[in-house]
């Protein structure tokens, strides 16, 4: 393969031998065989090590991720899935058990391409699992319906056109345009409480940090996905010496849970939290949720990073 | 201890093929080497088994049964199918005796009736001492249902060792296909010069692990490089390793019986800094350390660490397995003085001399002439099968060496 030589020089230079070698193997795999139902953006390994090689992250090049035994499909500005929350979500998987006969409603705030109710939909039993998913991008609500296309799961527009009777054997998934921050959010989002468990991968990084990110993530991603400090910082509740460290929406979430009975007796929140911030969250929640057994999870790099708490 | 066996099937071998020249002078010779079949190990073996299992009928109680007799009527149903096998051979030896002296007859009609009646029964017996009762005999193998792993690791030869590595890839990838199995690409380190400093490959099907398991060794090759000028012939070796691989478990985090997951660590590499949210550069590799053995197994071919980490389950579990059953094999060995080796990795196995245009087994002590329809066609079964007919043959010569 002569003719690989310049390309995985240039991505060299770019990103890393290590890196070069396994990215171009990737690149030329998806050329190959492309996964079906995801539209390619790139015809040619040229115009993906070019892109790549400016700084463009990999997986938007190829146009998907894999989560758990998930291809998701994934383009700019959607949060790309990240490794960390496909492990602690494989886990979460196996820690609850619902079935058809007492199946779990769950709700995913800030869902993004839809990753963590996917997962949960296509692991579980057939008829164990109604998901809800929120997100306030129109680019991401309309990733998530696709994602649930490309994984096989049921999902509906909105609440009015779902059957009256969901047919029992089917795990259904229902994303949602909505503001988390809103004043008006449960209205605005139709939610339906309790539920059994509720998970998000809210936005963490606080203004300083995210100053200082990666081209990769900055120039790509979506700064709504990332950035945890809120412009409107009133509609969280947070304390103003919260305000800058990236925690804007744990109290919005902690406080929605606490006060408006989001949450069944018995169910589980599930909230993933940047590098450092899981004593901070477990406070949050412990404070304002009404929850009362609060565990962390570490990520696989041995970083805190799920604050589990159990109503 | 192994030879004379196969030198009395050879034996009864000859029988037949001669049978068509029966002439009437020759009669008498064959008749009695018709009957010299009977002095055949395995014959005499059947017979034994055959006579204890009679014994056993007699001494089990008309009554009550006892746990003792349980047993024995338990052997006694295990020896069902040889004793009707047996119950053939004699019929079919009785006939033969009462044809013989019908081959000296003065009729020519009857004489020739005679004849065919011979050929036929000798046939039939020669049959049963070479297919019947070695299959009877020998147990089913446990391992039929297993899928294989390869593992390859380019040897002594530096660059034209990872590019025999890739070509031995491929003579599998055929294999496979042509079997009808399923071959996958596991993993694989391949060079920028070309070639392959190692690779795993995954091959699915009924079968396959017992027909590949056979390629364990070294595999050297004698040819000039691609790479060479001067047109000298150089000499690589190439190691593969095949493993048996099992069904794959619902999830990695179950126990099974070949190991507890607190038995092994779980590593992701390299540092991903504040992780999470803050970075998506890809950081799929991960690397199991089976604890109590030392076996490490990375992965790093899969964009998705949930990939890399069920393959590399997957290996490990091969792993263990591979030293189970061959832990086992050691074992029945000593217990029995077993003839039946197990795998020399390092034994030097086969030789692909590209000069000579000749792939030589050397523990066959057989050629193939036409590399290319071992490398690019399916050449490669006729080893296969001869080396599995070579470990059938072992299993038999070891039941019938085991109470004599």
């Amino acid at each position: 393969m002569p003719h690989l030589r310049p390309l995985l020089s240039q991505l060299t230079r770019a990103i890393g031998r290590h890196s070069a070698e396994v990215e171009l193997k990737w690149m030329k795999g998806t050329l190959d065989n492309p996964p079906s139902g995801i539209r390619q953006s790139c015809r040619s390994l040229e115009e993906m090590v070019a892109r790549r090689a400016a700084g463009e992250p990999l997986q938007y090049i190829l146009g998907s991720q894999p989560f758990g035994p998930l291809e998701l499909a994934v383009r700019p500005p959607v949060l790309i899935p990240r490794p960390e929350t496909e492990d602690w979500t494989m886990r979460l998987a196996e820690t609850l058990t619902p079935s058809p006969s007492r199946p779990a409603k769950i709700l995913d705030l800030c869902t993004g391409t839809g990753c963590i109710p996917l997962l949960l939909c296509h692991l579980w039993p057939a008829g164990s699992i109604h998901a809800t998913a929120i997100d306030i991008s129109p680019d991401a609500i309309q990733l998530a319906k696709e994602n649930a296309v490309l994984c096989g799961i049921t999902a509906y527009g909105d609440a009015s056109t779902q059957p009256l009777t969901t047919p029992q054997a089917k795990n259904t998934f229902m994303p949602i345009l909505a503001d988390l921050l809103h004043p008006e959010f449960i209205t605005q989002a139709r939610l339906e409480p309790p539920y059994d468990l509720i998970t998000s991968n809210p936005p963490y990084i606080p203004q300083a940090e995210y100053d200082a990110l990666p081209a990769s993530v900055k120039d790509y991603e979506d700064i709504q996905a990332l950035l945890g400090d809120s412009p409107s910082p009133h509609a969280s509740g947070a304390p103003a010496e919260d305000r800058t460290k990236g925690l804007t929406f744990y109290h919005r979430i902690a406080a929605l849970v606490g006060g408006h009975g989001l949450l069944r007796a018995g169910g589980t929140l599930a909230l993933e939290v940047g590098a450092g911030q899981a004593p901070a969250v477990a406070a949050i929640v412990q404070a304002k949720a009404g929850v009362d057994k609060i565990d962390v999870w570490k990520d696989p790099w041995g970083k805190e990073r799920v604050v589990v708490a159990r109503r | 201890m192994f030879r004379p066996a196969l030198r009395q099937l050879r034996l009864s071998r000859a029988f037949t093929t001669t049978r068509t020249a029966l002439a009437q002078v020759q009669a008498q010779r064959q008749a009695t080497y018709a009957l010299k079949v009977e002095d055949a190990p395995i014959v005499q073996y059947v017979k034994r088994r055959v006579e204890e299992r009679r014994k056993l009928q007699s001494e089990i109680s008309d009554d009550a049964l006892s746990d003792e007799d349980i047993q024995k009527v338990r052997k006694i149903r295990e020896l069902e199918p040889l004793q009707d096998a047996w119950t053939e051979w004699k019929h079919a030896k009785e006939s033969l005796e009462e044809t013989l002296p019908l081959l000296n007859d003065p009729d020519p009609t009857m004489r020739s009736m005679a004849e065919e009646e011979y050929a036929s029964l000798s046939d039939n017996m020669t049959q049963m001492v070479e297919n019947t009762f070695p299959s009877l005999l020998v147990p089913p193998s446990d391992t039929a249902h297993l899928s294989a792993i390869i593992e390859l690791r380019a040897g002594v030869g530096g660059s034209e060792s990872a590019l025999f590595t890739a070509d031995l890839v491929r003579m599998y990838t055929r294999t496979a296909q042509s079997q009808g199995w399923t071959a996958t690409m596991l993993g694989s380190n391949v060079l920028e010069t070309g070639g392959m400093r190692d690779a795993i490959m995954e091959v699915k099907g009924e079968g396959a692990y017992d027909a590949l398991r056979w390629e364990s060794g070294v595999h050297r090759v004698q040819r000039v490089p691609a790479t060479e000028t001067n047109g000298r012939v150089h000499t690589s070796t190439v190691s593969a390793m095949v493993l048996p691989l099992l069904e794959e478990k619902g999830s990695n985090n179950e126990d099974d019986d070949l190991f507890t997951m607190d038995e092994v660590k779980v590593e992701v590499m390299r540092s991903r800094g504040a992780g999470g949210q803050h970075v998506n550069k890809t950081e799929s590799a991960v690397r199991l350390t089976h604890i109590p053995t030392g076996i490490t197994v990375s992965m790093q071919d899969e964009r998705s660490q949930h990939q890399n980490k069920r393959r590399a389950f997957q290996v490990l579990r091969a792993r263990l397995m591979d030293r189970k059953l061959n832990q086992e094999m050691i074992d029945r060995r000593d217990l029995r003085r077993s003839l039946v080796r197990s795998a020399d990795r390092s034994e030097k196995i086969r030789t692909y001399n590209y000069a000579q245009d000749r792939v030589t087994d050397h523990r066959l002590g057989m050629s193939v002439k036409n590399l290319d329809s071992v490398m690019e066609g399916d050449g490669l079964q006729d080893f296969l099968k001869a080396l599995q007919q070579r470990h059938h043959d072992e299993l038999l010569e070891d039941v019938l060496s085991e109470r004599s």
